[in-house]
């Protein structure tokens, strides 16, 4: 790795608010021929190579040390790995791709509004039926973290691969914790965020990895992207 | 240390031959070794110990698709073999091997040896406690160590002072189950104290009714109308109010942190002034305090806050420790694991497990 390596996600609505974000700063991303859009540069700055990754694949990346900059989701970042201290950088978050992880519940359970309410759901569900009430999520880690903040611990975490919101529906788990932007899909399947059940409001973030082999070329061609994009060099070069 | 201990033959060596005389103790007061395969069905630690035991278990699936994990302790699966062997009561087992934890720092050993105890179904709890502690300390003077000290705890203490509080019955087991978490039983007392735990909910049982109706085809989630209507019921009804000495009393026994002698007239001073008696609470404590003077160990602390990670504890806890502080052996009263794993009825629990290496590194190192 001489040169700097920077991945950005390669499809979605993230892509597209990636391209208009670092247009906004007359910073132009240009396709790279024949690269299949694995590929990409920007204008001016050949020293930067631009891979186009999935927004979780970056994150991962990120954590490795394969990648020495990446543009993903904060909730991902902070589901690939319980302690990202020591391993990556948040430098900035880019104002797009906003989503809050949460607590959701059955509207059927009138009875319960806080996550001290849903600690004793679990206690007394774990006690009469003898099992552990089931949360499904694709958030496992962040999950852990916050019920273990909350101090709870009767219940069983469901890995969810897609459509969390309809568990509860389906009777594959009891409560579920997902992203959400409107919130308009967890009132379409009767549920409700838990008054403090926002876990993390999450955004797109330009994160560094602290892991990756930060040479002098990678160094100098970071300094000037971060003075391009208007990012703070400084904070994060004292962390290398 | 690293996470990937490698045994060479002189440690090997060592570890084995403390283990032997470890075992040689144990099996001479009646407790016979047993042991259970390294790899256990994960859903024996998972279904029952919750996500916090999760996050340290190493779990497998096996070509079958079958979910295994590594044992992370002895005791659950020494309790569930008991459950399942109806074995004549009380029993006494020994053990002595490996287990597996995940650690969150990554230079400490994710895998080492333990020997242990478990005393299951003496009905007289204070000298079940009696006989587990005394034989640890025992235990540790034969692998020759001279010097430890005590570090005692006791959740009765904590839920007796729990029940005396006059707050609904949930509110009770909401504390006792958060016993454990530093800080957090003090922000619950708090909030009991300054009511912002005020409900939403309609007093009156039809509007609850027609409030559930109101939610249409919402999912029940695993709970049935009437669980939900009657606890809406019994949280509309909450009124929340605290015996300022009561609460006062928990607040101040949880920040006890003293040798014995000092903490126990620290708590007899603390009861007098909430005007509650806690005699046979306080005569157990004394009776550990005494067996360990007959014993000759001088180094006894008790902390009221004590009462280990592991959440299956119930009553008496206590921990040896090098004197520069390291943990080598704890155990406690684990009085509700046997029923949680499917005994009919309760079955007394309690057991001690050292941790060897950190034994054999202590007496190496003159400690």
């Amino acid at each position: 790795m001489s040169k700097l390596v920077i991945a950005i996600p390669s499809k979605g609505r993230l892509k597209e608010a990636c391209g208009e974000w670092f247009a906004a700063r007359d910073v132009a991303l240009e396709q790279e021929a024949g690269s299949r859009g694995y590929r990409a540069r920007f204008a001016g700055l050949p020293e930067i190579e631009v891979m186009l990754l999935s927004a979780s694949e970056i994150a991962s990346s990120l954590l490795a040390g394969d990648i020495h900059l990446g543009i993903t989701g904060e909730d991902l970042l902070r589901e690939s790995a319980p302690q990202i201290e020591g391993r990556l950088a948040m430098v900035m978050g880019l104002g797009f791709g906003f989503a809050d992880v949460v607590v959701a519940v059955s509207n059927a359970w009138i009875d319960v509004s806080t996550m001290a309410d849903l600690d004793d759901i679990c206690a007394a569900y774990a006690a009469t039926h003898n099992k552990r009430l089931r949360v499904a999520t694709k958030y496992a880690n962040i999950t852990r973290g916050f019920f273990a903040h909350n101090g709870i611990a009767d219940y069983r975490i469901v890995l969810s691969a897609g459509a969390t919101e309809g568990a509860p529906a389906a009777g594959t788990a009891e409560v579920i914790v997902d992203i959400t932007t409107t919130g308009a899909t967890l009132r379409d399947n009767g549920l409700k965020i838990l008054d403090d059940g926002v876990i993390l409001k999450s955004q797109a973030t330009l994160s560094a990895s602290l892991t990756a082999e930060w040479n002098e070329g990678a160094r100098a061609a970071c300094e000037k992207l971060f003075a391009a994009l208007g990012a703070d060099y400084r904070a994060l070069s004292a962390q290398f | 240390m690293s996470a990937l201990p490698y045994y060479g033959p002189s440690d090997i060596d060592a570890l084995n031959t403390q283990a032997v005389t470890l075992l040689k103790l144990f099996g001479a007061r009646g407790y016979a070794r047993e042991e259970p395969s390294v790899l256990q069905p994960a859903a024996l630690f998972l279904d029952r110990s919750g996500e916090e035991i999760r996050r340290r278990t190493f779990t497998l699936t096996d070509p079958s698709g079958n979910d295994l994990a590594l044992r992370p302790d002895l005791t659950i699966p020494i309790a569930k073999r008991l459950v399942e062997s109806v074995a004549a009561l009380p029993a006494r087992i020994s053990y002595n091997g490996m287990v597996f934890r995940h650690e969150s720092k990554s230079d400490l050993p994710v895998q080492f040896f333990q020997a242990g105890v478990e005393l299951f179904g003496e009905a007289d709890k204070a000298k079940g406690d009696v006989e587990i502690l005394s034989l640890s300390v025992e235990a540790l003077r034969a692998a020759c160590l001279k010097d430890f000290t005590i570090r005692m705890g006791d959740l009765g203490l904590f839920g007796a002072l729990v029940d005396a509080l006059t707050i609904p019955e949930h509110w009770r087991s909401r504390l006792k189950r958060h016993f454990w978490r530093a800080g957090y039983v003090e922000t619950l007392l708090d909030r009991i104290g300054h009511g912002d735990e005020t409900s939403r909910l309609p007093q009156d049982e039809t509007e609850i009714a027609a409030l559930l109706e109101a939610q249409g085809d919402a999912p029940r989630a695993g709970r049935t109308r009437g669980e939900v209507i009657a606890r809406a019921r019994a949280k509309a009804a909450e009124v929340l109010k605290l015996d300022g000495n009561v609460a006062g009393a928990i607040t101040r026994l949880l920040s006890i942190s003293a040798p014995i002698e000092k903490a126990l007239s620290d708590i007899r001073a603390l009861l007098k002034t909430a005007g509650i008696a806690l005699e046979a609470e306080l005569a157990a404590v004394e009776a550990r305090v005494a067996l360990l003077k007959s014993l000759g160990v001088e180094r006894v602390e008790f902390n009221a806050h004590f009462g280990r990670s592991m959440e299956y504890y119930t009553g008496f806890v206590f921990e040896l420790r090098s004197l520069s502080g390291t943990e080598l052996a704890g155990g406690g009263r684990y009085d509700n694991l046997l029923e949680l794993l499917g005994a009919p009825k309760p079955v007394t629990a309690v057991g001690c497990a050292i941790h060897t290496e950190r034994l054999l590194a202590t007496i190496k190192g003159g400690a």
